[in-house]
């Protein structure tokens, strides 16, 4: 269903992406592991169709990825709405412009994820990341693309993060979520994607690597170290 | 039912698995009961649904639990409980006769120690 070939991607002289290949099948949970500066944010961004790659290509069922634009979610790591502007009126910006965005769906997830109705630029860490991941899950959309929606944000935020994915999850739907702390995270994902310099140093299997003894938190320091 | 899953003791969903056996071992469930979805255990657990999944369908084919169409997971009515109890008292005493070994005992030696603790093992242990 996506599949990733040859992916490469550098910034003037700075190669993020030397070589990256993947094939994933619809409906898996993926994680994108790696440490800061691995290239995580790149690949999601080219997956997305956000970026071009200098090499290689990215095939969304078939093709690239900038002709399924409406139908990828890609929820970037930093806020991307104005300080100003509250979840509610962002959320009658997508109902306008995406017939995928299921509005009930946005206030049940509201009302999990406790996000204040208030603008962005007065909630903490945690609750901008929540009112974004509701507005991403809102959307109905065969790919999912969270680039560290976990990251330096609290204990509960966290907690209540990974309850909402699990419930919004469509045994249809593909996600990929990065992330550079694996923790808890972990019991999520059906297969682990290791990224190390822009390559693919490891792709696994989350219960095949428990059948050998091994989780994927101990790995990750293991590959990445 | 209270269940816990380890990310790092092996597959999750072998542990789902053995841990629904043992709360109908410990009576926590009882034959007839529904199980929760695979989708609310999941999020309970902060596990991917897959992973129930598998571990319903597992708990399925070894004659544990039937799945009622439109119901849901139930225990099954003639599920044995005695022979899940003694699957879980191999299971311990197979870890309490390897704890005996690596101190240079035998299997003798080990019930016995059983049997000297088992006067007061009741109104020590907290229920």
């Amino acid at each position: 269903m996506l599949e990733a070939s040859n992916l490469h991607k550098r910034y003037l002289k700075t190669p993020a992406l030397q070589g990256v290949d993947f094939s994933i099948p619809q409906g898996q949970v993926v994680g994108l592991l790696g440490l800061n500066g691995a290239g995580k944010t790149t690949l999601l961004k080219l997956v997305a169709g956000l970026l071009l790659p200098d090499r290689g290509a990215v095939r969304f069922q078939g093709e690239p990825p900038r002709k399924h634009r409406g139908r990828i979610v890609y929820l970037p790591e930093q806020n991307p709405w104005p300080e100003g502007a509250t979840p509610a009126q962002v959320a009658r910006l997508f109902s306008g412009t995406d017939p995928g965005f299921d509005g009930d769906r946005f206030h049940s997830l509201l009302a999990f994820l406790e996000v204040p109705a208030r603008p962005f630029g007065q909630m903490s860490k945690g609750q901008r990341a929540r009112a974004n991941l509701a507005l991403a899950l809102a959307r109905r959309a065969p790919l999912y693309l969270l680039d560290e929606p976990l990251a330096g944000i609290d204990l509960i935020s966290r907690d209540r993060i990974l309850k909402a994915l699990v419930r919004e999850w469509r045994e249809e739907a593909t996600l990929i979520l990065s992330t550079h702390e694996v923790g808890e995270a972990e019991a999520l994902f059906d297969r682990a994607i290791f990224l190390k310099e822009g390559r693919v140093v490891k792709d696994v299997l989350a219960e095949e690597l428990r059948k050998e003894g091994k989780s994927v938190v101990e790995t990750f320091k293991e590959v990445l170290a | 039912m209270r269940l816990r899953v380890d990310p790092e003791a092996g597959p999750i969903f072998e542990q789902i698995v053995a841990g629904v056996k043992a709360a109908i071992a410990r009576g926590e469930l009882s034959p007839g009961e529904k199980l929760p979805s695979a989708r609310t255990l999941a999020e309970e657990l902060k596990v991917n649904p897959n992973t129930v999944i598998r571990a319903f369908l597992d708990l399925e084919r070894e004659g544990i639990t039937e799945t009622r169409r439109g119901l849901g997971t139930f225990v099954r009515e003639d599920v044995d409980q005695t022979a899940l109890k003694h699957e879980l008292l191999l299971t311990a005493a197979r870890r309490y006769l390897k704890a005996a070994k690596e101190l240079g005992l035998d299997a003798k030696a080990a019930a016995r120690a059983l049997l000297e603790v088992e006067p007061d093992a009741g109104s020590k242990q907290p229920t």
